[in-house]
């Protein structure tokens, strides 16, 4: 029994150590800063987290299931078996054009034959709202398009192929209709099981045949994995991401907007941490001092000091997590009816990277000063002879690497984590340098007076002056970036689809309808269409090679270099349309306007050249420039655009985007009914997507916000208080040797504005800057640097540390000179 | 017990080299006490500190208890004082965070001793604040503070106590009686003492007395002919 006591005794004393040190306050700082860093990075990642998962399965309703297997032929049953090995959910479909009759009308329309299971994700929506939309054999649901064109009510009996089929109902939504880009006209959803008995398939009918999946993703992951390798000819994985670029890049955009919040909050966080986490070490001299005396061994030594050190960071990872898992429970519940579904639930990781990150940040800023704490002979501790010298490599070499290394992490994104990080650099070096040249050039002209002693003063410590500067510098620019230029990247996101964004495609418009189908609108009392030349295709030789889509590695690379381009000519450039590399197009000369992201994927460089095979010509030009495409326009978009003088004269038809207002239902059906060849495609529903993405990362970004300003809040605090307690000392000493309060007070003034002003002014010029590179590399959107937000940002610092000072005055006021020299 | 011989202590200022211990050589029997007295900046706290290994001179050596200081490293030296030695310093120097009755665990704790709070319990009784245990150090007066620093000096039993003027801090009245619990549990427990002060008074209590003038002895009194002239007078 007495042996076991004494083993675990040094663990009590340990344990008791902390739990004073708890009790009396003395890891404030320190245990704040800690449990907001964690809880802001867990929060911030929980959300994010959580929010992605939506974003994807709300994606994932466009194609009414997680992942699709699209064949052109009839896909064997052993993919469907194996997904339902996996526990996943299966369903199918097979689409292709037929005739539909009703009486003596008659009408093309796009049959999807469905399994009972469809849709997996998303629902079929009726008109009017039916409770269940189940497909039963024998019925038929049709849209309000074929409706309209075979003036058929519901209970009426139509005719396709070989089946009569009661109208059951009328569609209004279907999850996939945008993915059917092979739809006519009018649509017919019928059950599968009537399929074979129509007769429909046999003769060579174009049939889409498509195997949807639904479930886990860990399952989802197996099954595509295993299905790969598999695939036959004619038979591809679809991802709504690839198939949608406006989808893609909105939900892109929403991903990076979170990463860059969560980057900065982890950024504020640790900074917050290193200061606290030094402010402890250099605290712990007397205890270290003491216990030495007392014959402890520097082992007994590191190990009671570590022992605080990780007492700490697990205490600060319950309380954190905790508060994280509050505060993202609270904001939640408040943006619940923002949500277009429930928030998917999140998983422990980012309260796992978080308590890592503040552990190592802990141990790498306060480490190595108790490490060498723990050396030094306890004479020189006890004599308060603070010299401490720990090489800056093992002082900050180790933080530097370990917050790089989490950090990146955080941002799963190079680029983004490059910028953040070097303007981390370049604001801290700025900030060095502004305030060495203006304290020297000071120093020139203020010789007497409080000028000159709160000069001096600064100087005495330049370490900690830019310890100081650069705390605030930090902070004040991560709160700007969160709150002005986050909120201007995201006005300026929205802008990028325009309210009446278009939401249907018309194409394949002749070129001697064209006048036709504007007078259509016209007649509505609509806007005439934009309409643009449209001519298919396939690309065939690049630099004389011939286009293997076998050497492409991607399958993204691969799918679109087999597919048959759709070509244009014209407008290259508009503000959904900018030119990044090369000179515009000479329209004179043969030459190609090509998609920035497509060239990168495919290989394309400025010069290359590209031959299509047109109607069975080749046509061949170089590439004279790149185009970055905005695709959350909405508008009609071309990856390859040639010039005038080479697709004049191609065979073409057109294409028109636009914009039709709810109450105009009518003219979709008159259209197709003048001019039975013009397929329109209705993208309302992805353009609902793309908006319920950006309000959703908006919702989303506003809670992640309210973390990091906590974050921010937290680190200008720590940085004001690393000398709290010699700027208090410093007074009673002033004082007690008849300073007056009103000079000390100027001291500090002169002090505080100089601080808050050098640091406000290169946090508000780092936080434009940076701003404006960001909107333009990472989210490309236009930007203009906001030159305003310097000037404001040093008023702000400038408040705030005179806040500071203004609280150490009345503390200064109601105190005696004795004890505050007594008070540490 | 303590031996001290031909130690020098240098120290390096950067410009110039201060020697602030010159030849300095004695030796005090187990059970003695030594006051060491001298000007302010005479050099007194340095001398201690190398007594007790706190320090090491720049030359000459140290025998604590047939212990040779200097022939151990850091970790060594704490042993030694560990085993062997107590402190009381004028600043009290007791954890703020920790209540009395824990300041004066520490060393015992330290040590590994298994019923460190009993002991403790038993000498802040010893000390008369046995009712003042679970109180902090800022919660407590000078003399208070004190008393626990004696306790937790005591209580490990160690073969010397090393005290840096222990009564510089308090007033006359509250000094005279941490003064005479000193002496009391310094026979009582049969204690070498080394105790700095400004006080003659208090010199005038140990067996030795050495009196230091910038770093160097200017006057050694041992045992034998204190009580020769306790007698004469
Ligand atoms: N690390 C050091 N650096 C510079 N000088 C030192 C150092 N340690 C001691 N000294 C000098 O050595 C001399 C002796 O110092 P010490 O503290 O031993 O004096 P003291 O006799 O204890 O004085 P007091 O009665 O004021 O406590 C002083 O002049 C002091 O300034
Ligand atoms: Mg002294």
């Amino acid at each position: 029994m007495a042996n076991l006591a004494t083993r675990w005794a040094p663990l009590r004393l340990h344990w008791r150590l902390f739990a004073r040190s708890m009790a009396a306050g003395e890891y404030k700082t320190l245990l704040l800063a800690l449990v907001i860093a964690i809880a802001s990075l867990t929060a911030v990642g929980m959300l994010t987290e959580r929010v992605q998962r939506l974003l994807l399965g709300q994606a994932n309703q466009l194609q009414a299931a997680d992942a699709v297997l699209v064949s052109d032929h009839a896909i064997a049953p052993t993919a469907a078996q194996l997904a339902q090995q996996y526990g996943l959910q299966t369903a199918s479909t097979a689409t292709f054009p037929s005739m539909v009759s009703f009486g003596e009308q008659t009408s093309l329309a796009s049959v999807k034959a469905a399994s009972a299971s469809y849709p997996l994700r998303g629902q079929l929506a009726l008109l009017p709202p039916a409770q269940n939309a189940t497909l039963r054999s024998g019925e038929a649901l049709i849209d309000a398009r074929l409706q309209a064109v075979l003036g058929v009510k519901t209970g009426q009996t139509i005719q396709v192929g070989q089946l009569n089929l009661t109208v059951s109902g009328i569609i209004d939504r279907e999850p996939d209709a945008a993915f059917d880009f092979s739809s006519l006209q009018a649509r017919l959803l019928i059950s599968e099981a009537d399929l074979a008995a129509s007769g429909l398939l046999g003769f060579g009918s174009r049939v889409k045949y498509r195997l949807m999946v639904a479930g886990e993703e860990a399952q989802l992951e197996q099954w595509q994995a295993s299905m790969k390798p598999k695939l036959a000819r004619g038979e591809s994985l679809e991802n709504v991401r690839e198939s949608r670029p406006e989808l893609k890049q909105s939900i892109d955009r929403a991903e990076r907007f979170l990463r860059l919040a969560a980057l900065l909050a982890g950024v504020l966080a640790a900074v917050a941490i290193v200061l606290a986490a030094r402010r402890f070490a250099l605290r712990h001299f007397d205890t270290v001092a003491l216990l030495r005396t007392l014959g402890a061994s520097q082992r007994k030594v590191r190990a009671i000091l570590f022992s605080q050190l990780l007492l700490l960071a697990g205490f600060a990872a319950v309380l954190g997590g905790a508060l994280a898992w509050l505060a993202q429970t609270l904001l939640v519940w408040l943006i619940a009816d923002q949500l277009p579904a429930p928030l998917p639930a999140g998983t422990l990781w980012p309260w796992g990277w978080a308590s890592l990150l503040g552990l190592v940040l802990l141990l790498g800023s306060a480490g190595p000063i108790l490490l060498t704490l723990a050396k030094t002979p306890p004479l020189r501790v006890l004599r308060r002879d603070l010299s401490v010298n720990v090489h800056w490599v093992w002082q900050y070499g180790i933080t530097i690497l370990a917050m790089v290394g989490i950090l990146l992490q955080i941002a799963q994104d190079i680029k983004l984590a490059a910028i953040v990080g070097g303007g981390i650099v370049l604001a801290l070096a700025s900030v060095a340098l502004l305030s060495y040249g203006v304290l020297h050039l000071m120093q020139r002209y203020f010789k007497r007076g409080s000028p000159k002693i709160a000069l001096r003063q600064m100087l005495r410590q330049p370490g900690l002056l830019l310890a100081q500067l650069a705390a605030l510098t930090l902070g004040l620019c991560g709160l700007w970036l969160l709150t002005v230029v986050q909120n201007d990247l995201l006005a300026a996101w929205r802008a990028q689809v325009p309210a009446n964004a278009p939401n249907h495609f018309a194409v394949n418009i002749q070129p001697e309808q064209q006048a036709q189908f504007s007078q259509l609108f016209v007649q509505a009392g609509l806007p005439q269409p934009k309409v643009q030349p449209m001519i298919r295709g396939r690309w065939v030789l690049h630099n004389q090679q011939s286009v293997k889509p076998d050497s492409y590695a991607e399958p993204r690379a691969r799918r679109l270099s087999e597919r048959e381009f759709n070509l244009s000519w014209g407008e290259e450039e508009r503000a959904d349309n900018q030119r990044v590399q090369g000179p515009p197009l000479n329209q004179q000369q043969p030459g190609w306007s090509v998609e920035a992201e497509l060239a990168e994927q495919l290989g394309i460089r400025l010069g290359d050249v590209l031959t299509f095979d047109i109607a069975g010509m080749p046509v061949s030009a170089p590439v004279v420039n790149l185009r970055k495409v905005n695709w959350g326009s909405f508008r009609a978009n071309f990856f390859v655009i040639g010039s005038e003088v080479m697709m004049r004269e191609q065979p073409s038809s057109a294409i028109s985007s636009f914009y039709l207002p709810k109450t105009q239902p009518q003219l979709i059906p008159d259209l197709v009914r003048a001019m039975p060849n013009i397929t329109v495609i209705d993208v309302g529903q992805v353009l609902a997507q793309v908006e319920s993405v950006i309000s959703l990362a908006s919702a989303a970004l506003r809670l992640v916000f309210v973390m990091c300003v906590l974050a921010g809040l937290t680190v200008l605090l720590a940085a004001l208080d690393t000398n709290e307690a010699e700027r208090r000392r410093e007074a009673a000493l002033m004082r007690s040797l008849g300073a007056s309060t009103r000079r000390i007070a100027q001291i500090w003034w002169l002090e505080s504005l100089f601080l808050g002003a050098v640091a406000g002014l290169m946090a508000g010029l780092v936080a434009a800057i940076g701003a404006w590179y960001i909107a333009y590399s990472v989210f490309n959107l236009p930007w203009l640097i906001n030159w305003a937000l310097p000037l404001y940002s040093a008023l702000a610092g400038m408040a705030l540390t005179a806040l500071t000072v203004g609280l150490r005055l009345l503390a200064l006021a109601r105190t005696t000179p004795m004890l505050m020299l007594q008070a540490d | 017990m303590i031996e001290v011989r031909n130690v020098y202590k240098h120290i390096d200022t950067g410009s110039q080299s201060l020697t602030i211990l010159h030849d300095i050589d004695f030796s005090v029997p187990a059970g003695a006490s030594l006051a060491i007295v001298g000007r302010s900046g005479s050099g007194k706290s340095s001398l201690l500190a190398l007594l007790a290994g706190l320090d090491l001179p720049t030359q000459g050596d140290i025998l604590l208890q047939g212990n040779a200081l200097q022939a151990l490293d850091e970790d060594g030296r704490a042993k030694v004082r560990g085993q062997l030695a107590g402190f009381v310093f004028q600043s009290f120097q007791l954890l703020p965070e920790l209540n009395a009755l824990e300041n004066v665990m520490l060393p015992l704790e330290l040590a590994g001793v298994a019923d460190a709070e009993q002991r403790a319990a038993h000498w802040l009784e010893r000390v008369g604040l046995a009712h003042r245990t679970d109180h902090l150090p800022r919660q407590l007066s000078g003399g208070e503070q004190q008393r626990v620093a004696l306790a937790r000096a005591f209580a490990p039993k160690p073969a010397v106590l090393f005290a840096d003027e222990p009564t510089g801090s308090l007033d006359s009245a509250t000094g005279a009686v941490i003064a005479d619990l000193l002496f009391d549990l310094n026979r009582e427990m049969g204690t070498t003492l080394v105790l700095v002060t400004h006080d003659e008074t208090l010199a005038a209590r140990c067996s030795h007395l050495l009196r230091l003038q910038a770093g160097q002895i200017t006057e050694w009194l041992a045992a034998d002919e204190r009580t020769l002239l306790e007698t004469a007078v």
